[in-house]
């Protein structure tokens, strides 16, 4: 059995349905950030398993060369950056909800209510 | 069967059942320290998937970002909050939480067993392909501007974290409680 994208993109669905299921299921603040996290890191599986995977380049000649463009790799970067600065302000975001209400539920964030 | 390939099976296996024992550990612990580490096994099993996909490059960002900062920020967070970063459970509303869940699951489930039949041509690993001069090549290169992009919005999510996360209106310490003067800050 030799390993495929296939089944690469299976694990990172199963990956992504859990963290989107922690994120749905779970009240704790903490646990949800977390389970971004998880998202986050099953698409960029994704991308640098579909990165793998690409097709070789053809040249106008017809010969295959060997450059293969790092795109996936490239949006994983910046994924990754992005996913940093979320927990940045996410985790702040949680000390000055706990510093209002003294607790991480979700539920308890009903301040824009009217 | 040629022993790469069985190197290669028994990597992906090892890492691919560590990544969802861990995931599942990260939104099933009832302690947030535990989702924590749970979060970082997961972390680290990711790292050694990137490097059975040669993406040696971001295997380094993802240990040293992911392990480095983000896991150790929750961890900070998890010791500032004490006893309180434990939500009390409640039944409430577990129904409709527990069939969204469900759903989810059933979702991704159903989603791999339509992917995992993709059987692309896989190309001889080019040299230099998910190295660090190669990506950085590309990364200083045509990605030059999103890249200095990037940089603006990590100052920009500095500045953020640091305006929302320090004491209300900088009038309240948030050690004792009490209302302080400006020079504590």
């Amino acid at each position: 059995m030799i390993i495929h994208l296939g089944h690469y993109l299976a694990l990172s669905c199963v990956l992504f349905s859990i963290g989107a299921a922690g994120f749905l299921f779970r009240r704790n603040v903490l646990i949800s950030l977390m389970s971004i996290e998880l998202m986050m890191n099953a698409v960029n599986l994704t991308f640098i398993a579909a990165n793998r995977w690409q097709p070789l380049v053809t040249s106008a000649d017809g010969t295959a060369t060997a450059a293969i463009p790092h795109h996936g790799h490239l949006f994983t970067f910046f994924v990754i950056a992005v996913a940093a600065a979320e927990a940045a302000v996410g985790l702040a975001i949680v000390l000055a909800f706990y510093r209002l209400r003294k607790t991480v539920r979700t539920d308890a964030a009903d301040m824009l209510r009217g | 069967m040629p022993p790469a390939s069985i190197q290669q099976l028994a990597a992906f296996s090892f890492f691919a059942a560590l990544a969802v024992v861990s995931a599942l550990a990260t939104v099933m612990m009832r302690n947030p320290i535990r989702n924590a580490v749970g979060l970082f096994v997961h972390v680290l099993s990711l790292a050694g998937l990137y490097v059975s996909l040669s993406a040696h490059f971001l295997t380094a960002v993802q240990l040293i970002v992911y392990v480095g900062a983000v896991v150790v920020l929750f961890v900070f967070v998890i010791m500032l909050l004490g006893p309180a970063s434990e939500a009390p459970s409640d039944t409430a509303g577990r129904l409709p939480r527990g069939i969204g869940a469900a759903a989810m699951i059933a979702a991704g489930v159903f989603l791999a067993r339509v992917v995992i039949d993709l059987r692309p041509e896989r190309v001889a690993n080019p040299p230099g392909f998910g190295t660090i001069e190669t990506v950085g090549r590309e990364l200083f290169g045509p990605a030059m501007i999103p890249f200095e992009m990037a940089s603006v919005l990590l100052t920009a999510a500095i500045v953020g974290a640091f305006a929302v996360a320090r004491s209300h209106h900088g009038k309240v310490s948030m050690s004792t409680g009490e209302p302080s003067d400006g020079s504590s800050r």
